[in-house]
C-alpha cells in the first residue's frame, strides 16, 4: 500500500502568492495514497528538509512528492533528505508548480487547479516508482587536451602539475597555436614569444604529458571517464627519433617559395619545415604538397643531407588508440578572410593587410625581423589606417558578434607602429571603443594621449589606389564630416570566427555549438568551461573570441574541473538507463543506430548447444545517457527508462 | 514456353537438386479469379505453381515465419517489386539474411505478366530504381486526391467514419511483411497505450500508431488494405506517409538490403544542424 508525502513548498511569496496551498495541502490529503500532505514556507530550507525527513520516519512514507521549484533547482537537496531518511532517493519527485504553474499565470484559481493537476500527476507517478542504485564507473586518470595553444598547453601544465597524466594532441607541426604569432601582447607589451616559449618547453618536457603533434583526432567514443580515443598521427616523413633538429634539410630544400602559414603569407618557407624557429618540437616536417620529390618523383635532396638518415619518404600515418578520462577542448579560431569587403581591397591591394599580418610585420621573428615595411615595395609606411570591426558587429558581411579583442590589440598595434616608426602617422576608424579588463582602458588611452594615434568614430566605405598611396575614404561621425585619408598601409581588424572544421568536430566528439560554430558551454554563467557532454570541457577561443588573460584562466578553470573528476576512483551515475525486454524485442536493431552514444549492442541469446535462438538488442548501461531515443523508437515498446517507465509516464499523464 | 512454365522448371530444378528447401508460390484459390499461397517442397509438386495476374499477395511476409529460415538454407519466393523491397527491408532490419532468398520476381502490368531478371535482391536495384523514380504516378486513384483537397477537419471526420468500421481484429497487422514483431505494441498491457476496445479512441490509437511504424517502411504492396475486412482504405493511409518521407528525407522504402531506417538513421550533413 503506497504511502505518499506530498510537501508544498509557497516558495515564500513565489508560488504562495499565485497557488493556494492550503487548498491544495488539502486536496492532496484526500488523494488514493497520499499519508501526508503539507504546506510550508521554505521546503529547502534546513528546517523544511528536517520536517520531510521526520515525516517519512513517522510515517514509513512509500514515496515523496515536493511540489515546489524546477527539479534542476532542487531534486538533489530532496533527494539527499530522503536518502538521509532512509528512503531511496529515486522514491522522490519534484512536482514543478513554480516555472510551470505559478510563475506563469495570472488567475490564482486556475494556477491552483493546475498546481493541483501537477502534484497529481506526480503523486500516481511516483506510486510506481522503483528503488534504483547510482551506477558506479571507474575512472580513467588520463586526460586529453586538443590544441596546443596557449589554452592547451595551460591545461595540460596545470593538469600535469597535479600528477596526473595528460596527452597533448596538435594538428600543427609545433606546439604554440595563434599565440606565438603574435609580436607583443597587450596590455603590457611583453613580448609574445618569450612569454610563450617557455611554456610550450615545459609542456614538451614534462613527465606527465605526452606530446603528439601533426595529429588529429580521428574518433572518440565512450563517456565520461571512459572515452577510448583514436588519434591519427600524419606522416611527418622525418622520423621523430632520429631526427637532431639540426635544420640543414630546410637549409638544402630547393623549393623554397613556399608562402608561410605561420607568417600569414607575408613571408616564405621551403618544403621541408617548420614553422617558426623556437618550434616545439624542433623536428621539421614535409609538405607533401609542395615537395618536389613528391611532385616529380626526383630531388631527395633533404634525404641525402640528413646525416641521421631521419627522412623516410613511405611512412605512413599511424594510428594512436588512447583510453582517457576527460578531454579539454581548446581548438581555438581563425581569423576571417576580409575579402567579402570588396570595397577595402583585402586581396587586391597588397598594402591592405589584417592584423594577424600586421602582428607578423611587428614580430622580431617575423618575415621582416620586426620592422614595419609595407607588403607591395618593402617602404616603411609613413601613415597607416587601422579599420575596426573589419567583419565583427557586422550582420549584413560578417559576424553579428564583438570579437571583443579588436580593440585591445588595434591600440597595441598603434603603439607599436610609433615605437618603430618616428613620425609615422595613425588613423584609427572605430565604432566603439571595448576596453574592459584589467589595464585595459589605461592601455588604449595610452595610444591615445602618448603614440598619438587618431581615432576616428565612423566606418571606411572605401579604399583605392591612387598615385601610389591608399586612399581610405570614412567619415568622421563626431564632426559629422567625410574624411579622405592618403594612407601607406591599411590594417583590418578581422573578425575572430571558429576553425573552418568547427562544427564538424563538434560532431566527432559530441558537443553541442553555436550558430557561428564556437562550442557551447554547459550554463553560460555557472558552467562556462563545461560542454553539455560530461567529461567534456571547453578552454579558449573554440568557445568564445577571447583574448590571452581569458583563455589561461578558463583553461585553468578546466584543468581543475580535470582534477574534480580525477579525484574519485569511481563515478556514480544516475541509473537513468535504458534497459530491454528480450522476451520481446524483435531484434529490428532500428535502437542500435537511433543511439546517439552508441550504448546499444547486438546481443545473441543462445540455447545450451551454442546455438543461436535470437538476437536481441542490449544496452549497455554504463555507456546510456537516458536520453529516452531508443525508447521512443522501438516498436514492439520492448525499451523502457529506468526512473521514468511507460508505466509511470502513463500513470503520470492519467493522473492529470 | 510462357512464364508460368519456365518458373516452375525453374522450381523443379532448385528443390530437386536441393539448392532450395522450400519454394513459396501462388496456387489454386478458392474462386477462378483468387490466387493462394502455396508451399512446395518436393519437385513434385511444382505443377501445383501458378503465375498470371491475379497473382497480388505479398508473400515476402512468409520469409521470417519463425524457424523457416533458422537452419540457413534457402528458400525461393515469388515475388514483385514491392515484395523484393520488403525482402529489402526485412534485411535491413536484421530479420532475414538476403543471401537465403532466391528471388522468382515477376512483374503485372494489365494483365500481361512479364518476369524480373535476377535471383538475388541486389540484383533488382534497377527495377526499385526506376519504381522511385516514377513514385508520383499518374494512376494516383481519385478518392486520394479527393482526401488531398479535403480541409483538416473535412478529412479527419472522413477518416473518423472509416476508423469507426474498424473491429480490431489486427487482420492489417498479420497480412503486413513489415509487422514482424513477436509482441505487438497494442498487445503491450502494462501501461496499456492503445485502448484495444472497438471504439473511436482506440480506433484512432491503433491505425494512426500503425501508419507511424510503417512511415518508410512501407512497400505499398495492399496486403493491408486487401486484408481488411471492412475495407477501409488503409493504402491511402501508408501512401500518404510514403510520400512524407520521399519528400522530407528523399527515402523510397527497400532501396537496398543495407538500407538504413528513416527514422533511426541521421547524416552528419544534414541541413539541420541541431541534429548532432
Amino acid at each position: 500500500m503506497a504511502k505518499i508525502g506530498v510537501f508544498i513548498c509557497h516558495c515564500g511569496e513565489n508560488i504562495g502568492a499565485k497557488v493556494d496551498c492550503t487548498r491544495l495541502a488539502a486536496a492532496m490529503g484526500e488523494h488514493p495514497g497520499v499519508a501526508v500532505s503539507v504546506e510550508y514556507k521554505y521546503f529547502c530550507s534546513d528546517p523544511g528538509q528536517e520536517s520531510v525527513k521526520r515525516a517519512i520516519r513517522e510515517n514509513n512514507l512509500t514515496g515523496v512528492v515536493v511540489a515546489a521549484c524546477s527539479p534542476r533547482m532542487h531534486e538533489a537537496t530532496f533527494r539527499k533528505a530522503c536518502a538521509e531518511a532512509g528512503l531511496n532517493p529515486y522514491l522522490c519527485e519534484i512536482a514543478n508548480i513554480r516555472e510551470q504553474c505559478s510563475w506563469v499565470h495570472t488567475d490564482n484559481g486556475q494556477a491552483t487547479e493546475k498546481a493541483m493537476d501537477i502534484t497529481r500527476s506526480m503523486v500516481e507517478k511516483v506510486k510506481r516508482n522503483n528503488k534504483l542504485q547510482p551506477i558506479e564507473v571507474p575512472v580513467t586518470r588520463r586526460a586529453l587536451v586538443i590544441g596546443g595553444g596557449i589554452a592547451g598547453i595551460q591545461a595540460a601544465l596545470d593538469i600535469a602539475n597535479a600528477g596526473q597524466e595528460v596527452v597533448l594532441v596538435e594538428r600543427e607541426p609545433s606546439l604554440g597555436g595563434h599565440m606565438a604569432q603574435l609580436s607583443e601582447t597587450f596590455p603590457t607589451l611583453d613580448c609574445s614569444q618569450c612569454i610563450m616559449t617557455p611554456r610550450m618547453v615545459e609542456a614538451a618536457q614534462h613527465p606527465k604529458i605526452r606530446l603528439l603533434t601533426y595529429s588529429e583526432i580521428e574518433s572518440v567514443d565512450g563517456y565520461i571517464g571512459n572515452f577510448s580515443v583514436r588519434v591519427r598521427m600524419k606522416s611527418r616523413y622525418v622520423d621523430i627519433d632520429k631526427c637532431t633538429g639540426c635544420g640543414d634539410c630546410i637549409t638544402k630544400c630547393p623549393a623554397k617559395k613556399i608562402s608561410s602559414e605561420f607568417d600569414c603569407g607575408l613571408g616564405k618557407r621551403t618544403a621541408i619545415y617548420t614553422p617558426f624557429a623556437q618550434s616545439v618540437p624542433n623536428i621539421p616536417v614535409i609538405d607533401k604538397a609542395n615537395c618536389i620529390y613528391f611532385k616529380n618523383g626526383k630531388c631527395k635532396i633533404c634525404s641525402k643531407t640528413c646525416q641521421c638518415d631521419a627522412i623516410d619518404f613511405a611512412m605512413p600515418d599511424t594510428f594512436v588508440d588512447l583510453e582517457i578520462g576527460a578531454i579539454v577542448v581548446a581548438t581555438g579560431f581563425q581569423v576571417q578572410n576580409n575579402s567579402m569587403y570588396g570595397e577595402y581591397g583585402y586581396g587586391t591591394y597588397p598594402d591592405v593587410i589584417n592584423g594577424l599580418q600586421f602582428e607578423r610585420l611587428a614580430s622580431a621573428s617575423g618575415p621582416t625581423a620586426g620592422k614595419i615595411q609595407r607588403p607591395s615595395d618593402g617602404a616603411e609606411p609613413q601613415t597607416v589606417v587601422f579599420i575596426q570591426c573589419a567583419g565583427s558587429r557586422d550582420p549584413s558581411k560578417g559576424v553579428r558578434y564583438c570579437s571583443k579583442i579588436c580593440c585591445m590589440y588595434t591600440a597595441k598595434h598603434a603603439m607599436l607602429y610609433a615605437h618603430k616608426v618616428h613620425g609615422g602617422k595613425t588613423h584609427i576608424f572605430y565604432m566603439d571603443i571595448r576596453a574592459a579588463g584589467k589595464g585595459y582602458d589605461e592601455f588604449s588611452r595610452r595610444a591615445i594621449e602618448e603614440d598619438e594615434a587618431a581615432y576616428l568614430r565612423g566606418r571606411v566605405s572605401k579604399v583605392w589606389q591612387e598615385n601610389g598611396k591608399l586612399m581610405v575614404r570614412g567619415v568622421d561621425t563626431l564632426l559629422g564630416r567625410p574624411v579622405e585619408i592618403a594612407a601607406d598601409m591599411v590594417v583590418l581588424a578581422t573578425a575572430i570566427i571558429s576553425q573552418p572544421d568547427a562544427k564538424e568536430f563538434a560532431k566527432t566528439i559530441g558537443i553541442g555549438y553555436d550558430e557561428y560554430g564556437f562550442y557551447n558551454e554547459a550554463h553560460l554563467k555557472l558552467r562556462p568551461v563545461e560542454s553539455s557532454t560530461a567529461g567534456v570541457f571547453l578552454a579558449g577561443a573554440c568557445q568564445s573570441p577571447k583574448d590571452i588573460p581569458d583563455s589561461v584562466a578558463q583553461a585553468s578553470a578546466t584543468a581543475s574541473k580535470v582534477l574534480a573528476l580525477f579525484s574519485k576512483e569511481m563515478l556514480e551515475r544516475e541509473p537513468v538507463v535504458a534497459t530491454n525486454n528480450e522476451a520481446t524485442c524483435a531484434g529490428c536493431w532500428g535502437c542500435v543506430l537511433a543511439c546517439p552514444y552508441n550504448a546499444i549492442e547486438q546481443k545473441d541469446i543462445l540455447d545450451r548447444s551454442g546455438r543461436v535462438i535470437k538476437r536481441v538488442a542490449s544496452v549497455n548501461p554504463g555507456l546510456c545517457q537516458g536520453c529516452g531515443t531508443c525508447v521512443t523508437f522501438c516498436r514492439s515498446n520492448s525499451l523502457d527508462l529506468a526512473g521514468f517507465t511507460e508505466k509511470q509516464i502513463f500513470a503520470e499523464v492519467m493522473g492529470l | 514456353m510462357s512464364i508460368e512454365e519456365q518458373y516452375r522448371t525453374r522450381a523443379k530444378e532448385l528443390l530437386s537438386g536441393g539448392a532450395v528447401k522450400m519454394v513459396i508460390g501462388y496456387g489454386k484459390g478458392t474462386t477462378p479469379s483468387r490466387r493462394r499461397p502455396l508451399f512446395i517442397t518436393s519437385p513434385d509438386d511444382v505443377e501445383r505453381l501458378m503465375l498470371d495476374d491475379a497473382c497480388i499477395t505479398n508473400l515476402s511476409g512468409y520469409l521470417v515465419s519463425e524457424g523457416l529460415l533458422s537452419d540457413e538454407k534457402r528458400v525461393a519466393v515469388f515475388l514483385r517489386p514491392e515484395g523484393i523491397r520488403a525482402v529489402n527491408i526485412l534485411a535491413a532490419e536484421s530479420q532475414l539474411d538476403a543471401e537465403q532468398i532466391v528471388i522468382f520476381g515477376f512483374d503485372v502490368s494489365g494483365n500481361e505478366v512479364q518476369a524480373l531478371k535476377g535471383i538475388h535482391v541486389e540484383e533488382f536495384s534497377d527495377v526499385i530504381r526506376s519504381i522511385k523514380e516514377g513514385a508520383p504516378e499518374a494512376d494516383e486513384e481519385e478518392l486520394f486526391e479527393k482526401i488531398e483537397k479535403m480541409s483538416p477537419q473535412e478529412r479527419f471526420s472522413f477518416w473518423q467514419e472509416e476508423f469507426a468500421k474498424c473491429i480490431k481484429c489486427y487482420a492489417c497487422r498479420q497480412a503486413c511483411p513489415m509487422c514482424y514483431c513477436r509482441r505487438c505494441i497494442v498487445d503491450s498491457n502494462q501501461p496499456q497505450w492503445i485502448n484495444t476496445s472497438s471504439h473511436s479512441l482506440g480506433n484512432f490509437e491503433w491505425n494512426i500508431v500503425r501508419a507511424f511504424h510503417l512511415s518508410g517502411r512501407c512497400v505499398e504492396c495492399g496486403n493491408c488494405d486487401r486484408a481488411c475486412p471492412v475495407n477501409i482504405p488503409l493504402r491511402l493511409i501508408n501512401h500518404r506517409m510514403a510520400e512524407e518521407v520521399l519528400g522530407a528525407f528523399d527515402h523510397f522504402a527497400g532501396m537496398s538490403k543495407t538500407q538504413e531506417p528513416v527514422l533511426a538513421s541521421f547524416k552528419k550533413d544534414d541541413s539541420e544542424t541541431f541534429i548532432l
